[in-house]
């Protein structure tokens, strides 16, 4: 069961909320990226199973960090995208991208994750 | 020359004379009689003596020597006395030979010269007769048979009485016609002569036509230039002789004439009416045809007693004209007939002695002459001209009945105070005693009321010796005239002020209209433009503006081809049309404007083109500022809708959504781990009280409740209050219509951040002020200056927001002495 976790979000209050709660459900927290560009940066670096994506990055948004990801890097992690919106809030662009889940923030939890990968 | 010529003449006369008594003397065949000799001398001598006188008197005429040539001719037959053969047959046949020269002189009185064909025809066969007739008789006529003891017939051929008797026929045949027309031509002479010419011409005519007559009843008895004795013969002699003395007769009656001059002086003497010295004279001249021609010294021509002009005679005419003159200048000619100047010295005596009658009359001709231009100008004037005297009473008037006051029968004699009104009277009585006196020319002005109609003269009073001559000229029509012109005059020149008054209107409402003005013609040529246009253009209204095409003087150049097509167009469909086009200055700046043409025609009535322009620029250019600052109301608000979202999405919705994560953390540990669940409430707990201080902050950013609730003082104070800087408030206390609030609010709120941000000021002054219906918002800082409303965002939004209620913001920012923010806001 992969559970190598990078989270990827600009608000620090989220990263260290989410990383003591994957921790505490048994997920191993491979890293954090604050932005777009080092969240391509780690995932080449770290090769971790999983990325929670948070959309709205300073730099670019999450379905920009999706395609950059498909197209330079054969290795394909699981991601999970993740905002505090609502899924609807972004219309058909979520299924077309080709994650594996969008989980809001407020859902967020070691069950949803472990529920989206298998 | 002339002297010696008669001496000549007397001695071969007296030679001759010697001659003939010597062969008479010694003569065989012929008696030396006394009485022949006598007769024969007489008529020599007759014509010599009488040819001299004439010859001396008119020495350019031939008739004195003519009459000379017969007296010698008589001698020729004198040679048939001589008893030698050859002398005696010379006179035997040419003996006849003085009547050719007797009928030559006589057809030639009195000119000197023949003159027709038949006076020449006439002379002609006289002389053929007596000198080739008589040869040819020599020829054949033996004297013997007449003449006892006469020498031999030097010429004979044979001796035939029946040859004489036919050649004698012949030549009566011929001679006696000739002879009468030779006293045809004597009479129509006398009939075509003048009187003077006559008197001449009587008694040489009747004793030449006497002799004439015995000849040809001589040469009809056959019976000269054989018969010496024969008593017709010396009847033809004596009449023959008598020739010349009727000659001198004539002329003595023409010398005898002259004492007519003495006459004539006498005459002279005396006073006579015009035209009695003509008489005087053509009696004194024996001229009855005479014509005097006075010499008018003016005009430097000939008149007569009427003033009509005269030419003199010229040529070879029947009439002569002789000049009397008067110390060296001329006074007048006698015209008189040619004949005359056979006594040269009479007409000289007449025209010395009528000299000075003769000045005088033609001083009266002259006088004459002048009188008679002098009436007919008096004639020719409208005007009255009155004689009157120093009383006033008219002695003589001229002119229309009608002009008068008094009919014209009860004028003359009267009084002037009797026929005039007093005023009148005493005006013109007064002016005739000033022009007597003075002998200045007075003048005045009087109305007199003729047939009920006032009409107005104009009198000049002139003296004339002891009288005066008014004339009084009327000028009621020209008063009349004068009064319509004046008042034709006054009308012309108020519509004159009022087209200037409506010109300048015109011109003013043109030049003063904002409107850009140009008359252009059909081609497109500027024929003037308004004063706006030259302010806009630069361009002044001069010959070179003048003339070039409206498009190349006012359009930016990528326009121009444009602009004259469009009004090509425009010319072809009326004149009417609208456009937006840039005009260029001449200084290259650019105006943006809206110009409509019209048809119309110039004070010529030629076609024009009026263009009606209006300089849009600056509307366009509030247009353009008004575009732009919707746009960036626009973009504001999405700019404040976006830091919205964001400053939601980063504050509060971070902050809740961190707090329901860890309210699930703590409620999953609340049972393992409860020091940890704690821990994580009291965070969760922080964590909700900063997301409620965010969405307060938030709200207040959107719209300040306070703002709305309680007004824009409230509003300043909470704002104040929550400032870190040290701010002096001054408020109103009134509340404002909400917008101008809002605004208030935001100026002051965004101001008071950027001196929060920016100007490291001490302190800030906020003033909200009411100002003749304006708010005026001031915020003023101590700060560093050098503020830019064009930079940043903020201040230009706030620029944005305050124009949009009309109102206006300042911005005084000096580096290094503070910012003052001003806003004026309309608020009635």
């Amino acid at each position: 069961m992969p559970n190598r976790i990078l989270i990827v979000d600009d608000h620090p209050s989220f990263r260290a909320t989410a990383k003591i709660m994957l921790l505490a459900d048994g997920f191993e927290v491979v890293g954090e990226a604050e932005d777009g560009r080092s969240a391509l940066e780690a995932v080449e670096r770290l090769r971790p199973d999983l990325v929670l994506l948070d959309v709205q990055l300073p730099d670019m948004d999450g379905f920009t960090v999706v395609n950059e990801l498909r197209r330079r890097d054969p290795y394909k992690p699981k991601i999970v995208l993740t905002s505090s919106h609502d899924e609807s809030d972004f219309g058909p662009i979520v299924a077309r991208c080709g994650v594996a889940a969008f989980v809001p923030k407020g859902e967020l939890s070691g069950a949803a994750l472990r529920a989206v990968l298998r | 020359m002339r002297r010696r010529t008669f001496a000549g003449v007397l001695g071969l006369g007296l030679l001759l004379t010697a001659g003939t008594l010597a062969l008479l003397l010694a003569s065989d065949h012929m008696e030396a009689s006394a009485f022949a000799f006598a007769a024969q001398l007489l008529a020599a001598w007759s014509f010599i003596l009488g040819g001299l006188f004439a010859w001396a008197r008119r020495p350019d005429n031939r008739f004195g020597p003519l009459l000379t040539a017969v007296g010698l001719a008589v001698f020729v037959g004198a040679l048939s006395a001589s008893n030698e053969s050859l002398p005696f047959t010379l006179g035997w046949t040419f003996g006849g030979i003085f009547i050719a020269v007797f009928i030559h002189a006589l057809l030639a009185f009195p000119r000197g010269y023949l003159e027709t064909r038949l006076v020449y025809a006439i002379v002609g066969i006289a002389y053929v007769e007596l000198t080739l007739g008589a040869l040819l008789i020599s020829f054949f006529d033996d004297p013997d048979r007449s003449c006892t003891g006469c020498p031999e017939n030097a010429f004979l051929i044979v001796d035939s009485p029946n040859a004489v008797a036919a050649i004698n026929g012949v030549l009566i045949a011929v001679g006696i016609p000739a002879l009468c027309a030779s006293l045809y031509v004597f009479r129509r002479r006398w009939e075509a002569a003048s009187v003077p010419l006559r008197r001449i011409l009587l008694p040489v005519y009747l004793t030449a036509s006497l002799t004439i007559v015995l000849l040809a009843v001589a040469l009809a008895a056959g019976s000269f230039s054989t018969r010496a004795g024969d008593t017709i013969f010396w009847a033809v002699v004596v009449t023959f002789a008598s020739v010349p003395v009727a000659f001198i007769l004539g002329l003595l009656s023409g010398r005898l004439a002259r004492e007519g001059v003495g006459q004539l002086i006498l005459e002279l003497g005396q006073t006579h009416a015009p035209g009695e010295l003509r008489e005087a004279l053509a009696r004194a001249l024996g001229d009855p045809t005479l014509r005097l021609a006075y010499w008018i010294p003016e005009t430097e021509s000939f008149a007569d007693l009427d003033g009509e002009p005269v030419e003199l005679p010229q040529g070879r005419g029947e009439e002569l004209a002789t000049m009397v003159e008067r110390d060296g200048h001329p006074v007048a000619a006698l015209i008189h007939h040619r004949s005359l100047e056979e006594d040269p010295l009479l007409v000289e005596a007449v025209a010395a002695a009528a000299a000075l009658a003769l000045e005088n009359e033609r001083r009266l001709a002259a006088l004459a002459k002048a009188q008679a231009r002098i009436q007919a100008l008096i004639d020719a004037f409208p005007d009255l001209i009155f004689r009157m005297d120093r009383e006033g009473v008219y002695l003589e008037y001229k002119g229309k009945p009608e002009d008068l006051a008094v009919p014209p029968d009860q004028l003359i004699g009267a009084k002037a105070h009797d026929v005039l009104p007093r005023e009148v009277a005493d005006l013109l009585v007064g002016g005739i005693q000033r022009a007597i006196d003075t002998g200045e020319i007075v003048t005045g002005e009087y109305t007199l009321e003729l047939d009920g109609k006032p009409r107005d003269f104009e009198a000049r009073i002139v003296r004339s010796g002891d009288e005066a001559v008014l004339i009084g000229r009327e000028f009621t029509d020209r008063n009349r005239a004068q009064a319509e012109l004046e008042s034709l005059h006054a009308e012309l020149q108020q519509r004159h002020r009022d087209l200037e008054h409506e010109r300048d209107f015109i011109r003013t409402v043109v030049d003063s209209t904002p409107s850009l003005l140009c008359l252009i013609t059909p081609g497109g040529h500027i024929v003037r433009f308004n004063t706006s246009l030259e302010r806009l253009s630069g361009r002044r209204e001069n010959d070179i503006t003048r003339g070039e095409a409206f498009w190349d003087v006012f359009i930016v150049p990528e326009a121009r081809e444009h602009v004259r097509a469009a009004i090509e167009q425009v010319v072809a469909e009326g004149g009417r049309g609208e456009f937006e086009d840039t005009w260029i200055t001449t200084d290259g700046e650019r105006h943006r404007v809206t110009w409509s043409t019209t048809p119309l025609r110039d004070d010529r009535g030629d076609p024009r083109l009026l263009i009606c322009g209006m300089d849009i620029t600056d509307r366009k250019r509030h247009e353009d500022e008004l575009r732009r600052s919707r746009a960036r109301l626009v973009e504001a608000s999405d700019v404040e809708r976006r830091r919205l979202e964001r400053n939601l999405h980063d504050g509060a919705q971070q902050r809740l959504v961190s707090l329901s994560l860890m309210l699930r953390l703590a409620q999953a540990r609340t049972a393992t781990e409860p020091e940890q669940a704690e821990q994580l409430l009291g965070q969760a707990s922080d964590e909700l009280a900063q997301a409620l201080e965010e969405l307060r902050e938030l709200a207040r950013g959107i719209h300040p409740a306070v703002l709305s609730d309680r007004g824009l003082s409230a509003a300043l104070e909470a704002l104040v209050s929550r400032t870190p800087l040290a701010v002096d408030l001054e408020l109103l206390d009134d509340r404002l219509p909400e917008p101008v609030e809002a605004a208030a609010y935001y100026v002051v709120s965004e101001a008071l951040a950027n001196v929060a941000k920016y100007a490291e000021a001490s302190s800030v002054a906020v003033s909200i002020a009411s100002v003749n219906g304006h708010v005026v918002v001031e915020i003023a800082d101590d700060g560093r200056g050098g503020a830019d409303p064009a930079k940043g965002s903020g201040l230009r939004g706030l620029v944005d927001r305050v124009e949009a209620l009309d109102g206006r913001l300042l911005v005084e920012s000096p580096p290094g002495r503070g910012t003052r923010i001003r806003v004026e806001i309309p608020c009635e």
